[in-house]
């Protein structure tokens, strides 16, 4: 059969027409469109190894050579209503590291939302966005409300997972009918996603807030892993399920495969096809009082198969938050648990490890909010000791976040 | 709380007496003390605690019902809720949705008593929605899913909420009445929080609903709004 053609230049090119169809809609809509700005720094002490942004394995987002004053997240975010029911999103960030291009695009994606009838209700999004997963990054681009970093799970999900396809979402409404409960399946098929999984194998699990922009590196140019590819012509799919308890409790279950031919080698970039799957699951119970409790759990592996060889990474992770709200700080704990195996013989991408994090997010105004977060990852990796490191290691990070957001519907 | 009605001492036989309440619902109700009791309504948590805010609905059961008018009423939508968000109101009245925001609301109700959806819109484009079957209407924002507010459209006579004594009252004439209270939140259905009871010569008559399950909890108000919820 003949191989199809690497499609993965053509997508960058339709995104970009895509954003410039949808600015041209912003103008001809006018104040149809919400937009969202914000600009987050830090100050930054930390004594983790060399950053995964800069080839190393570190843990931590920043690494003893960033301690200092830092760029956290400069972020731009459009959402805009294309006739009725249909609506665009478009979430842009700079995080002034060395990544393709100074700004990337974490999510791009339209939305079809018809209005519920009878009880159902029916979602469609097409582009590029996060699979329903994570009950940790429910803020505004996709950041969390609870800490600066990312439990280990979403980190990796926001490095390497993202859907570029189609995903639809059917719910049963039943607070809305008289019940105390409400029911969602939903289902996604994604092309784009071969090079998910390599960044697992290779560095282990994390715990940062770097999302890796749509078509973007991972890491040094040269050197850094590209998740988002497509050469082998198949597609991915996941399904989940979603329960909800009133506005109080959401259970959400998942299965991803991405399908990719672990037998198949980009021919223009010599790149692997990871052959990722994983099933997760998660919790998050809120009280009236303020207290947010979290938890997830994902299990899953990655694998690889050039000619005459297997090489499989099993990997899990879970952690627990909990969080409480005091007005306008909230105070959140969180543990995480995380582990690669592999089969590789001389245990390339061996990782085990756990997390403390605490952190403190004080509200000042609808614009400014000071965060402080204590960061410590205890971990294990085989591949430090490639690098004459030691196999163990204790790396604390601290920062300090100022943010400042403003948005169209703020009040000037 | 009002005090109770006076009785006016009329001599008239029951077919006066029955032609004259017809006519005093005809009236109105409220407005006439003649042969007029006050109905006071309690209504508890099962735990024994006033239960403001609960809908109560009472219905002659001796003469036919009287109508209530209509009114023109407004839920308006402020800071991505709905204010109030429940109200209720006689059959035939009319509601305004003005949407107060900046940002534009999409509002639906998919509930029996009355279909409709108002498309994408700021300020007040649309006129006035007129509800003509009396029941539970829940109201959504197609873009926000957290806003949430119910229009219950009534047919009883007498209606009313309760104050944060978790009372309510009402000037009725002598007679038997059906009593009904509803909340967003109930979990035991309607019927099983139906009494019956009758005014009679007593100035005042004091009826107790004690819910026999606890409401579900009140819905969290103090996350962001832009939160996935």
């Amino acid at each position: 059969m003949p191989k199809p053609p690497p499609m993965h230049p053509l997508l960058p090119t339709l995104c970009r027409r895509a954003a410039l169809i949808s600015l041209f809609a912003l103008a001809a809509t006018g104040r149809a469109a919400d937009w969202e700005m914000s600009l987050d720094t830090r100050l930054v002490s930390s004594d983790a190894g060399r950053s995964f942004m800069d080839g190393g394995l570190g843990t931590t987002r920043f690494d003893r050579q960033n301690s200092g004053i830092q760029l956290g997240r400069a972020r731009f975010a459009l959402t805009t209503s294309l006739g009725e029911l249909w609506s665009a999103h478009f979430d842009a960030s700079a995080w002034d590291d060395k990544d393709r291009s100074p700004v990337g695009v974490t999510e791009a994606y339209l939305q079809f939302r018809p209005y519920p009838r009878a009880g159902y209700r029916f979602r469609l999004k097409a582009g590029a966005f996060y699979p329903p997963i994570s009950l940790e990054n429910r803020a505004a681009g996709w950041e969390s409300p609870y800490t600066l970093s990312y439990s280990a799970i979403n980190t990796w999900l926001g490095v390497e997972v993202r859907t570029i396809g189609l995903e639809a979402q059917l719910d049963w409404l039943g607070t809305r009918t008289g019940h105390d409960f409400d029911l969602g399946v939903t289902g996604g098929a994604f092309g784009w996603n071969e090079g998910a999984g390599v960044v697992l194998a290779d560095n282990g699990f994390m715990l940062h807030d770097r999302q890796t922009p749509v078509f973007g590196r991972v890491g040094p140019p040269g050197a850094g892993a590209l998740p988002f590819q497509q050469f082998d012509g198949r597609a991915g799919a996941y399904a989940g399920v979603e329960g909800r308890y009133l506005d109080r409790v959401v259970l959400r279950v998942l299965r991803y495969d991405n399908r990719a031919d672990p037998t198949q080698i980009d021919s223009v970039s010599g790149a692997i096809a990871w052959n990722t799957r994983f099933n997760s699951a998660g919790l998050r119970v809120e009280s009236g009082s303020g207290w947010t409790a979290i938890l997830q759990w994902l299990d899953g592996e990655t694998l690889i198969a050039p000619p005459g060889l297997q090489l499989v990474w099993p990997f899990r992770a879970q952690f627990a938050l909990l969080s409480k709200r005091f007005g306008r700080q909230t105070l959140s704990a969180r543990y995480d648990r995380f582990e690669v195996e592999t089969n590789v013989p001389d245990g390339d991408g061996w990782q085990i490890g756990h997390a403390f994090t605490a952190a403190w997010l004080f509200d000042a105004d609808a614009h400014w909010r000071l965060a402080f977060e204590w960061l410590r990852v205890r971990s294990y990796s085989y591949y430090r000791t490639e690098f004459a490191g030691p196999a163990f290691a204790t790396e604390t990070q601290l920062q300090l976040a100022v943010r400042y957001a403003f948005d169209s519907q703020s009040r000037y | 709380m009002r005090p109770p009605a006076r009785l006016r001492r009329i001599g008239c036989s029951a077919r006066r007496a029955a032609g004259a309440l017809a006519l005093l619902g005809a009236l109105g109700g409220r407005a006439g003390v003649v042969l007029a009791a006050t109905l006071v309504i309690h209504v508890q948590t099962p735990d024994g605690h006033a239960l403001s805010g609960a809908v109560v609905t009472v219905r002659p059961l001796d003469t036919p019902a009287r109508r209530p008018a209509p009114v023109h009423a407004v839920v308006d939508q402020v800071n991505r809720a709905f204010a109030p968000d429940l109200l209720v109101v006689p059959v035939g009245s009319t509601v305004a949705f003005p949407n107060s925001d900046s940002v534009r609301h999409q509002i639906y109700s998919f509930s029996a008593a009355k279909r409709f959806q108002l498309p994408l819109y700021r300020g007040k484009p649309y006129p006035p929605v007129q509800f003509d079957q009396s029941g539970v209407i829940t109201l959504g924002c197609n873009i926000h899913d957290d806003m949430l507010a119910y229009l219950l459209v009534t047919d009883a006579p007498y209606f009313g909420r309760t104050d944060g004594q978790g009372a309510w009252s009402a000037d009725v004439p002598r007679g038997r009445y059906r009593v009904s209270v509803w909340h967003p939140r109930l979990r035991e259905s309607e019927a099983d929080l139906e009494r019956e009871l009758t005014v009679g010569d007593a100035d005042r008559a004091d009826l107790t609903l004690r819910l026999l399950k606890s409401l579900q909890p009140a819905p969290i108000t103090d996350r962001a709004h832009s939160w996935d919820y």
